[in-house]
């Protein structure tokens, strides 16, 4: 039981942060929640704004990140 | 460049702001072909009305310029409107004009009060997909009343002359018919300077096709990544 508790914690551990870091982040700086309305909720919550990125048409500019 | 890939910029905004993205389907047509594609950074509220926004991409120092005017000015609003709504966008509004007055010369007066607006099918201040429905209202600028009086004329030329080499330069008439050169970012100030804490649904219309001068087709909707150029990790598509 205790292995299996054990196993589990270093699995949740390894997998959680890393991998949702890297892929909310896209190549930038920024750390990106999947909706604004989401957004919303967690500004409300931590007392911030919130910041919406429109990416619009064609747009390709591998500058941008 | 890379402004969303400077680290002070992300520590900034994951600092004050939470982060998120939305496609909106926008086009040009360029000789008989359809081009075009942009983006604009909206700083909101946390109920999604827009305090500032940054049209089209800009280098890290204009980004971060833009942010911190925002967080700094909706700080000094908030303690100066205490806890009166219609104070705080009044203060909003002037503050944008204040700004359009210091970096680029312009005078325009706030807007300090919205008037009722329908967006009707036959509205004609809407903007519109490409078979007609009804998109998002054309939120009209303020008039430039023209350049700032406190300038001195060889200062207004030269913030006019380092507004010729920015993005989205061209040229508009102030109030007296005179020709003043504007950017994207001083004529989100415009704009901004009535329309500020107004929803993002009715804001980003008037961004990409008055600012940007693109033609949306669709409302702004979810999508799984932001940029077409990277994979879901970030990754370089070859």
């Amino acid at each position: 039981m205790k292995r299996l508790l054990l196993a589990l914690t270093v699995a949740a551990v390894a997998a959680c942060p890393a991998v949702a870091q890297e892929t909310c982040e896209f190549g930038t700086k920024i750390h990106f929640v999947d909706t604004p309305k989401e957004a919303a909720t967690l500004a409300k919550k931590q007392e911030k704004l919130v910041f919406v990125l429109h990416v619009s048409g064609h747009f390709e500019d591998p500058g941008l990140t | 460049m890379s402004a969303l890939n400077n680290p002070e910029v992300g520590k900034f905004v994951n600092e004050h702001f939470v982060a998120s993205f939305q496609k909106v389907a926008t086009f040009k047509i360029v000789n008989g072909a359809k081009q075009g594609g942009n983006v604009a950074a909206y700083f909101c509220a946390p109920d999604g009305r827009v305090l500032h926004c940054v049209a089209g991409p800009v280098d890290a120092q204009a980004f971060l310029h833009e942010l911190k005017w925002t967080v700094d000015t909706a700080k000094t609003c908030i303690k100066d409107s205490k806890g009166d709504g219609a104070k705080f966008k009044e203060l909003f509004r002037t503050a944008h004009s204040e700004k359009l007055r210091q970096e680029f010369g312009i005078a325009v007066s706030p807007v300090t009060y919205d008037s009722p607006q329908a967006m009707g099918e036959n509205d004609s201040l809407t903007y519109r997909d490409p078979t007609g429905r009804p998109l998002a209202p054309k939120l009209p600028p303020p008039p430039i009343d023209g350049p700032d009086v406190r300038l001195t004329e060889a200062k207004f030329q030269e913030l006019q002359k380092n507004a010729a080499g920015a993005p989205g330069n061209r040229t508009a008439m102030d109030a007296k018919g005179r020709r003043v050169v504007v950017t994207n970012q001083s004529l989100v100030h415009q704009v901004m300077a009535a329309h500020s804490l107004v929803p993002i649904e009715r804001v980003y219309g008037t961004v990409f096709e008055n600012i940007l001068g693109e033609k949306i087709s669709t409302k702004p909707v979810d999508v799984v990544k932001p940029f077409t150029w990277l994979d879901k990790q970030g990754n370089r598509i070859k």
